[in-house]
This record gives C-alpha cells, sequence and structure tokens, in this order.
C-alpha cells in the first residue's frame, strides 16, 4: 500500500474518532436529550393544537383556510427544523467547552490536519442534529403527516446537509463567544429570531400577489422572511413532506447547499486560528 | 519526508534563539538549548518564567517570534504533523474527556494518532497495565482521582510511542505519595532508553534525579547542566533562620542585606567565604527560635541565580491567573 493510501485511511480513521466522540457525547447527555424530546412536544401539543381551530382566515370577505392544511400539518416541517437548529448549534457550542476543558489541545496537538478536525466536529454534530430532527419525525402520524419511504429518506437528506451548514455556523460563532454565559444571550438573540422570521409558525399567503402580501404584512417583516435562509430549509422540508411549497422548490434546495458549503468554508476560516 | 534518524550528534531537541512575546510580556528571550537523546530534562523555574510557553512552542501549538525549534531533527514550524508524531504531551492542565471512559481516552487518542485497530488495542492495555489503571479501564474519567488522571495522561501520551515525553507540571496538585508514583514512572520510563522526558516542575526536590536541568526565569535561561555540575558551580551553603520575633528578622536583615524571605518567616542566607554560622550564632544567637546550615542544593543555586526562593511562589494554573 503507498505511504498516501494509508495516511488517508489513518486520517478517516481519526476523523471517525472524534466524529463518534461528538455522537458518544451527545447521546450520554441528558439534558441535551430531555430538550430535544420537550421542545418539539411544547410546540406541537400545545402551540399546534392550540391554534389548530384558528388557522383560517378571511382574506377579501371569504373565509377559507390560507393554506390547505392544518396548523398542525403546517407547523411539523418547521418543528424538526427548529429541533434541528437547537441541537446543530448546541453541538458547536461545545468547541467552547473543548477549549475551556483543555480536550482541545489533545486534538490540535494530534498529527491530525485541522481541517479534518473540524470536518469530523461538523459531521458529529450534524449526525446528532439529524437523530434530533429524526425524534420529531416519529410522530408525523399523529399530526396528520403521512411521509412515505421516499419522503423520510429525503428529509432525512435534507435534515444533514442543513445540521450540516448549521453547525458549521456555529463554529464560527463560538469562535467569538468567551465563556458559557453568553449560549443563553445568544440562543435568544440569534436562534429564536432566525426561527420566527423563517416563515416557520405563519405563512404568507401565496393565494396572494406580491403587492397583496405587502399590504397584508409590513413590508418589513417580509423582506426577513425573504432575506433568512432559514425560510428555505422551512419550505423545502414541507416540500417533502406536505407537499406544500411558498417558494420554488429548486431554489430551496439550493439555498439550503450552497449554505452548507459556504458555511464550512468560513468556518475552516476561522478555525485556522483556534 | 525529512527522516528521523537525521538528527544533529543524537540530539532529540535542539532550540536556537526562540523569543516569544505576549503583548508586553516577553515570555521567551532568546533561548537556546540542546536536549540528548534519552535522557530526562527537567525545566525548573517560577510562575510565569515561560516553561510552559515554550513546551507549547515544541509541541507545535505555539509559533516562535522567531528562532528554531526542532524535534528529533523536524522544525517545529515547517513540519508540525511529522513533528507531531514524534512526540506525547502531558500538559500543566489536564486534557481528559472526562465523559468518556478511560478506555475510550485512550482509544479515541490512537486514532487520532492514526494507529491500526489491532495495535490499538494492545498498546491500550499496555498503557493501562503500566500506570495501573486496568481496573478502571471501563470507568468515566471523571469518577477518578487527581492522581489517577495524571497517570491517565502520561499512559495516553505514550499510547503511539513518541520519541519524546514532554510532561508539564506533572506532578502539581498531587499529595506526596501520589507524586512520588508519578516519578516512579519517569524513572521507569528512562530504563527504557529509547524515551527522552522533558519535564517541568515547581518542586526542586524532584529535579536531583534528573540527568540535566535547566533553570529559566522571566524567560531567560540562567543555567545548564547536570545537578551535581550545577551545585558545584551555583550553589552555596545556606543558612536558614527562623527569628523570634519582627526586630529581630529587621536586626538579621539589617546585617544581611542580602537575605531572603523563605517559607514560614525563614530568612535564607547564603553564606560566602567569608561569614561563617558562628558569626551569626554570635551575634543573634538568643534571638532565634530555629537555624538550619544547608550543603549545597539546588534549592541554593536557584538562589543564588534568580534572588528568589522557590518554594515561595505556589503554582498558580494558567486560567486562574488570566481570570484574576
Ligand atoms: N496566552 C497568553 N497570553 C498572554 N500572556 C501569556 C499567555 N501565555 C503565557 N503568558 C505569559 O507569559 C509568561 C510565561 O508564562 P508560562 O505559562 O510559560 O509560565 P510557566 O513557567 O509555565 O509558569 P507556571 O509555573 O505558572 O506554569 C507569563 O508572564 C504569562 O502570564
Ligand atoms: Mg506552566
Amino acid at each position: 500500500m503507498s505511504t498516501a493510501l494509508s495516511r488517508g485511511f489513518g486520517q478517516a480513521r481519526g476523523v471517525y474518532a472524534i466524529w463518534l466522540r461528538e455522537v458518544k457525547r451527545s447521546l450520554r447527555d441528558k439534558g441535551q436529550l430531555v430538550g430535544g424530546v420537550s421542545r418539539p412536544l411544547l410546540w406541537v401539543l400545545i402551540l399546534g393544537i392550540g391554534l389548530n381551530p384558528y388557522f383560517r382566515g378571511e382574506v377579501y370577505g371569504e373565509v377559507r383556510f390560507v393554506v390547505p392544511y392544518t396548523y398542525l400539518q403546517f407547523i411539523f416541517p418547521a418543528v424538526i427544523v427548529l429541533n434541528i437548529l437547537y441541537t446543530s448549534i448546541q453541538s458547536a457550542v461545545s468547541l467552547i467547552w473543548d477549549r475551556e476543558f483543555g480536550f482541545l489541545r489533545e486534538v490540535l496537538v494530534s498529527p491530525m490536519p485541522r481541517n479534518l478536525i473540524l470536518l469530523g466536529k461538523v459531521l458529529g454534530g450534524a449526525t446528532t442534529a439529524v437523530i434530533h430532527g429524526c425524534m420529531v419525525l416519529v410522530v408525523a402520524r399523529f399530526v396528520g403527516v403521512a411521509p412515505s419511504w421516499s419522503d423520510i429518506a429525503q428529509a432525512i437528506g435534507l435534515m444533514f446537509v442543513l445540521s450540516f451548514g448549521l453547525t458549521a455556523f456555529g463554529i464560527v460563532i463560538a469562535n467569538y463567544i468567551r465563556g458559557f454565559e453568553s449560549f443563553g444571550v445568544f440562543s435568544n438573540a440569534v436562534i429564536l429570531p432566525l426561527y420566527f422570521t423563517a416563515s416557520s409558525v405563519f405563512p404568507l399567503d401565496p393565494a396572494l400577489t406580491r403587492a397583496q402580501t405587502l399590504v397584508t404584512y409590513p413590508e418589513w417583516l417580509v423582506y426577513m422572511v425573504e432575506f433568512n435562509p432559514l425560510t428555505y430549509a422551512i419550505d423545502a422540508m414541507r416540500g417533502i413532506l406536505i407537499d406544500f411549497n411558498q417558494f420554488d422548490p429548486a431554489f430551496n434546495f439550493q439555498v439550503v447547499g450552497v449554505l452548507a458549503v459556504g458555511l464550512f468554508l468560513l468556518a475552516m476560516w476561522e478555525f485556522r486560528k483556534v | 519526508m525529512s527522516s528521523v534518524e537525521t538528527y544533529p550528534e543524537g540530539l532529540a531537541i535542539t532550540v536556537e534563539g526562540v523569543s516569544k512575546r505576549f503583548g508586553r510580556t516577553l515570555a521567551l528571550d532568546d533561548v537556546s538549548l540542546a536536549v540528548p537523546h534519552g535522557t530526562v530534562f527537567a525545566l525548573l523555574g517560577p510562575n510565569g518564567a515561560g516553561k510552559s510557553t515554550l513546551i507549547d512552542i515544541l509541541c507545535t501549538i505555539g509559533r516562535p517570534d522567531s528562532g528554531r525549534a526542532l524535534i528529533a531533527g523536524i522544525d517545529v514550524v515547517k513540519q508540525p504533523l511529522a513533528a507531531r508524531r514524534q512526540l506525547g504531551v502531558v500538559f500543566q492542565e489536564t486534557t481528559l474527556d472526562t465523559r468518556l471512559t478511560v478506555r475510550e481516552n485512550l482509544s479515541f487518542h490512537g486514532m487520532v494518532y492514526q494507529m491500526g485497530r489491532r495495535e490499538r488495542l494492545t498498546r491500550t492495555d499496555e498503557m493501562l497495565e503500566l500506570v495501573d489503571l486496568t481496573d478502571w479501564a471501563d470507568s468515566e474519567v471523571k469518577t477518578l482521582s487527581s492522581g489517577m488522571r495524571r497517570r491517565l495522561e502520561i499512559a495516553r501520551a505514550l499510547m503511539h510511542r513518541p520519541q519524546i515525553l514532554f510532561l508539564d507540571e506533572p506532578t502539581v496538585g498531587l499529595d506526596a505519595q501520589a507524586r512520588a508514583r508519578i516519578w516512579d514512572y519517569i524513572a521507569a520510563l528512562r530504563a527504557q532508553q529509547d524515551l527522552t522526558v522533558i519535564v517541568t516542575t515547581h518542586y526542586i526536590e524532584e529535579v536531583d534525579a534528573c540527568d540535566d536541568i535547566c533553570i529559566i526565569d522571566r524567560g531567560k535561561i540562567l543555567a545548564k547542566g547536570s545537578p551535581d555540575a550545577l551545585k558545584s558551580q551555583h550553589g552555596s551553603t545556606l543558612l536558614k533562620v527562623t527569628p523570634r520575633s519582627d526586630e529581630a528578622r529587621a536586626a538579621i536583615l539589617a546585617r544581611y542585606p542580602d537575605a531572603v524571605a523563605g517559607a514560614e518567616s525563614q530568612l535564607l542566607i547564603q553564606m560566602t567565604a567569608t561569614d561563617s554560622a558562628d558569626a551569626i550564632l554570635a551575634e543573634f544567637g538568643n534571638q532565634l527560635r530555629q537555624i538550619s546550615i544547608d550543603q549545597p542544593s539546588l534549592e541554593s543555586v536557584f538562589l543564588s541565580l534568580t534572588g528568589r526562593d522557590l518554594r515561595e511562589a505556589p503554582p498558580v494554573s494558567r486560567k486562574a491567573r488570566r481570570n484574576g
């Protein structure tokens, strides 16, 4: 075997080790698991069921469902994305722990190139996030969402690409955070606004023209929704799970894909100086 | 890749004119040293001397501002990945993952050092045996005592068969028994002639057993040599007196302005050729609670080189220092 090939194998093993550690740690972290289960339950049970009867609107004198789905069906794909968003960022923030408690040095002094260390870390975070996304997917039947096996496969694929990008995003952020207190601030200042302005809990009525939309909703909100990349991830997830799209499905996937690659490159740039 | 065998005249480590500055602190000031292959080399110095900074540079985590450092003939700045394969490190602050088990920590290390599966498994068992942690293999690290954690870190640093082992304050914060045990392991490793050990410490009594010592303070190397050579060059007879009262203390200090404060309100007086213990006893005898005369020791070497008693200052963790 050539040395280049055996080195390649060795490094793949190193990436696997870093990935495995991430996954083991998060599966052993009871707090994270509890959050991963209770968060979607709250959203689905309280918000979803509570708002279900009101999810119709009177538009131009006509009472009808704004979108041809129940509210539960409508927010379900968004709740999956919410769980992924939280878990990805939480995994990335464990980088702060590793730095603070020294473990990062053990990895940085090993013969693993930095980019591969980062890759292992991001793949590990993404895997955990996909697991948390699947925990939501399990209850699909109970909210009236009935994906086929191929839908499920597509949903998992989308989850993975999205988680990959979001974990990379989290790493970029973690690089600027000193200390743990900041995570609370961070989740309030970034995660929730990002989620709420992603057309997650309310639709932009697809029956309206753009001019009508701008009259119905404040202009700034429409722009925020359109500017927020998470909008397209949630829309893609809806397209897969309930066949409802507010935007062009091809464009959705492009946004998610470009974001994953772009954010990973950005994380690579940041990780040079860790 | 450069061959491992080509390092000059059997030197495991060569440092040439290395300097490193953090803001206004010059942590290392034109440091040069050479460590022969197969020896145990001690870096001795008080807090903030620059020991950890030097170790960070040697293990490729820190970058020198100027100068050059070679590990087994490999330049640590130009070929960091190749250099890392040759070295094992136990950092001053623990770098274990406390949520993984003992075995998982070793196994992780083996994998990121790209060891094959079979070798990893046998080596894990060997290392556990070496540091007497076989019974703890499947316990989570957070359940281990600090002495056991230190031993695990040494085992882990040796997993991938490095040529050079760095131990940054391996015994700090441990009780006397655990410290003695760590030094037993270092002695055992030394017997395996293939390993070079670089150890930093505050505890002067620990370095007598090393082959070479380098005394470093404020980023500068003050002296290098074997313990005996240092003692005969820089050592002096040391008189340790404990005054009965503050007045007595002031009087002694007035008479011997070079006296240095030691632990437990002691005063340390270095005897020169003209001083004699008799003179002090005659003059202050009734004002002393205690007096002892130490033959030239490394402690007196340190004192005469730095003008300070090494025991005075307890080690502070880097983190505490940064936050404080
Ligand atoms: N990352 C850093 N940023 C700023 N200053 C630093 C940094 N690391 C070290 N220093 C400073 O450089 C000097 C040398 O520190 P170093 O940690 O190398 O000392 P040391 O000999 O290991 O001390 P100790 O025995 O306390 O571990 C100190 O003044 C320290 O405050
Ligand atoms: Mg130190």
